[in-house]
């Protein structure tokens, strides 16, 4: 089975780098000489908006051999149903991963949404299928429902979405939506129906996911604890006669040489602000668990090094996940090699700056990977033995 | 006119790569394969100008002014690759560089005027005069000494005189036009503004009379050919500027700049050697060629550093940089984002 390797198409701007946490691409900072997307010509805005840059690292990725793009969503980002809408003519053969809640939207809405898209882009839609961290932020979008039921309602959006998608006439009553005489109409409903990368570590997540993911797609964790996490999630999809495959997440900061890596790291680490060492809001139990694999509070940047080139600082120098792989790029290589090695069979790899970093990782890493070879004689997984029967 | 900096950035005719030696963007040389296990969809979708098009993105995404697509008859036809960049930028203004002996005058007007009309008047022609004779008789092109000047001075001649009169007529001794003149929608429109070089008393007194921008490159004597086109064009009674094409290496400091220069340096072949010191006095730095197929010189440093070398320049009196960096898109993106904002209240007065 190939390997699909995405990247991640940022949707609230973009730094320059690590080692400031300032933002310059986009209208998340102040439009000043030096932004761009919008940038200044001549004293003035040039009349463009972040959606320039979008294109420029959609097709940056695209071309320097990633499969398609992960669209994040979150109460300060530009959409990624829009995003994928104003993206999709300009490029070729890139997939649109467009994480979203179930929830937000009405299923069958965004069956239509999503056959069009499909239409547009020759079958290039991708779902990530998210069910929220609670919180705040939760609140923000107007939901109130709570952690577990999220899950259910999860549950109950993609067998409508399903449900409609081949044409009708679909009736579902449920807990949380009803359709009568449902159905895309005819050429609409001719579409392939998009791959689902579905996210979340909670019990009620996993147990989800084991009805619907294609991919089941974690953030990274220590390979061990990611290891476990897979097998849970086969166990819980093998009792019901299905078997989902693995994506994960993953940060990379890879240079030529490793002291190169962690110099920029170390840039980087010198504006932290201390008070953030810590903090958790709303109910992720993906979010609470990354924070457990680090004993807080830390001093120095080299003890978030969890193991051989795997650092848990990621989300202290950029907004996101905390784990990524910081190494040479021979390094950074094996280790995704090494998560092969323990199932995935996908990867969603980013960097920052997100244009620039797609050209390195595409052409320096990728080309180094040695995978399968190693999956077959691996030792190190806990799960070969169940990976055949995949 | 008020002094100001506008800076092009240069698109790369022999592909584009990370490293010196390497060509593999624009598919000038092959790219490093994905393993077989991993999903590739680029082959037949993707061609050598999806690149360069992401080129002419950056360099109009980063705000930057404009770009120059060198004339290279080992490389992409230049232009051809500026109507592409034209078509997916909306501010860019785009020089091609070609020689005179490529088309008719007329020809390479009427060319020209189609691209002003699908791009609002952003092209822009560097002449190149002066080929090295090989390269020009392998382009057909026979012609020696001062009379490549007379012709290229009748070539300006006569794409000016078609572009601008209907019913020109001209009689000259490499180019006859009898009852020419462009129509409309092709009349009317703004020439392509000339950008043309050298430093020989012909190519100075061609540019006196034809030039709109007058290009330097770093190791010729900048002062002296300033002062001496000035009091020429000044006789011409028509206003002509000053540029100077450079390679550039900036950096968040200097040791990070020269430590790459050394990377690239090794890279390139220079492991056994040591790195050239740049001149202490012009600071200007000659191992551009090796590391990135460009000009010798240029400067190396801090964007500050590289400021203030621009800004002896300006000092002197050129006003447009037509600056070359590699990887193209990485270091457009950086030259836009970290050098020109310092550069930023020069542009607005001038504005
Ligand atoms: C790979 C990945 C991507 C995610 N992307 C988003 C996102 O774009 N927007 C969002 O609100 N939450 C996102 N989340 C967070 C989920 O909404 C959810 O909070 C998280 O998976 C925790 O769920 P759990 O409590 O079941 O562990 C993402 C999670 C993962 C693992």
């Amino acid at each position: 089975m190939p390997i699909d390797i995405y990247w991640r198409i940022g949707t609230h701007g973009d730094q320059q780098s690590l080692r400031r946490r300032v933002s310059s691409r986009g209208e998340w900072a102040p439009v000043v000489p030096g932004s761009l997307a919008p940038g200044v010509r001549n004293g003035r805005r040039d009349g463009y908006s972040y959606v320039e840059h979008m294109a420029d690292v959609a097709r940056a990725s695209e071309s320097s051999g990633f499969v398609g793009g992960l669209l994040p969503s979150f109460p300060f980002t530009d959409d990624p149903w829009a995003a994928a809408a104003a993206l999709a003519r300009e490029t070729t053969t890139y997939r649109f991963m467009i994480a979203y809640q179930p929830g937000f939207l009405h299923p069958v809405q965004a069956a239509r949404m999503s056959a069009s898209l499909q239409r547009a882009t020759g079958g290039r839609v991708v779902y990530n299928i998210i069910s929220g961290g609670g919180g705040p932020a939760q609140l923000w979008w107007g939901d109130r429902v709570d952690h577990d039921d999220r899950y259910a309602r999860t549950s109950e959006f993609l067998d409508v979405l399903k449900g409609v998608w081949s044409g009708g006439p679909f009736d579902y009553q449920g807990r949380f939506y009803q359709v009568e005489g449902a159905g895309l109409p005819e050429p609409l409903a001719r579409q392939p129906f998009p791959e689902i990368y579905f996210s979340g570590s909670s019990k009620a997540a996993i147990e989800a996911a084991g009805r619907h993911a294609d991919y089941y797609l974690s953030w990274l964790e220590p390979f061990p604890a990611l290891a476990a996490k897979f097998a849970q999630v086969r166990e819980h999809s093998t009792a019901i006669g299905r078997a989902p495959k693995f994506a994960v997440r993953v940060d990379v900061l890879a240079r030529e040489t490793e002291q190169a890596a962690w110099d920029e790291i170390r840039r980087g680490w010198a504006h932290v602000d201390p008070a953030a060492l810590r903090g958790a809001d709303g109910d992720s139990v993906g979010w609470l668990r990354s924070q457990s694999f680090v004993s807080w509070p830390v001093r120095d940047y080299r003890e978030l090094e969890v193991s051989p080139n795997v650092w848990g600082g990621f989300h202290l120098l950029r907004g996101g996940p905390a784990f990524g792989l910081v190494g040479s790029y021979q390094q950074v290589a094996e280790r995704l090699d090494e998560l092969i090695g323990i199932g995935v069979d996908a990867f969603i790899l980013a960097g920052v700056p997100h244009l620039e970093e797609a050209y390195r990782v595409g052409e320096e890493v990728l080309p180094l990977l040695r995978g399968h070879e190693i999956r077959r004689h691996s030792s190190l997984s806990p799960i070969s033995a169940t990976k055949g029967s995949i | 006119m008020a002094a100001y900096p506008d800076f092009l950035v240069t698109v790369p005719t022999q592909g584009d790569g990370r490293d010196p030696l390497r060509r593999d963007r624009g598919e000038w040389r092959p790219r490093r394969p994905l393993p077989p296990f991993v999903t590739d969809l680029r082959p037949g979708a993707f061609g050598p100008f999806d690149h360069l098009a992401q080129i002419g993105r950056a360099a109009e995404t980063a705000a930057i002014g404009g770009a120059l697509v060198p004339f290279d008859p080992a490389g992409e036809e230049s232009l051809v690759v500026a109507a592409g960049l034209l078509r997916q930028s909306r501010h860019l203004r785009v020089v091609a560089g070609f020689h005179p002996g490529v088309a008719a005058p007329v020809y390479a007007a009427k060319f020209s005027a189609s691209l002003q009309r699908f791009t609002d008047n952003r092209l822009g022609w560097q002449l190149d005069v002066d080929l090295d004779p090989a390269v020009a008789r392998s382009q057909g092109d026979f012609l020696r000494g001062a009379d490549r000047y007379a012709r290229a001075e009748e070539f300006l001649t006569v794409a000016k005189g078609v572009w601008h009169e209907e019913g020109y007529t001209y009689e000259g001794r490499f180019y006859q036009v009898l009852a020419g003149g462009f129509q409309a929608p092709n009349s009317g429109l703004p020439f392509p503004r000339v950008y043309l070089t050298g430093t020989s008393p012909e190519a100075l007194a061609l540019s006196a009379r034809h030039a709109d921008v007058h290009l330097f490159t770093a190791d010729q004597d900048v002062e002296t050919g300033v002062g001496e086109l000035a009091a020429q064009s000044a006789r011409e009674g028509r206003p002509v500027e000053y540029g100077l094409r450079l390679p550039v290496l900036a950096r968040d400091d200097d040791d990070e700049a020269w430590a790459e220069a050394r990377r690239l340096w090794d890279l390139a072949g220079g492991a056994g050697e040591g790195l050239p010191d740049p001149d202490p006095r012009t600071r200007l730095w000659g191992g551009f060629d090796r590391i990135a197929g460009s000009g010798p010189f240029g400067l190396v440093g801090s964007y500050e550093t590289v400021a203030a070398g621009l800004r002896g320049y300006l000092d002197r009196g050129v006003t447009s940089f037509v600056l070359d960096a590699r990887p193209h898109i990485e270091e457009t993106y950086r030259l836009g984002e970290r050098l020109l904002p310092l550069f930023a209240k020069e542009i607005e007065h001038a504005h």
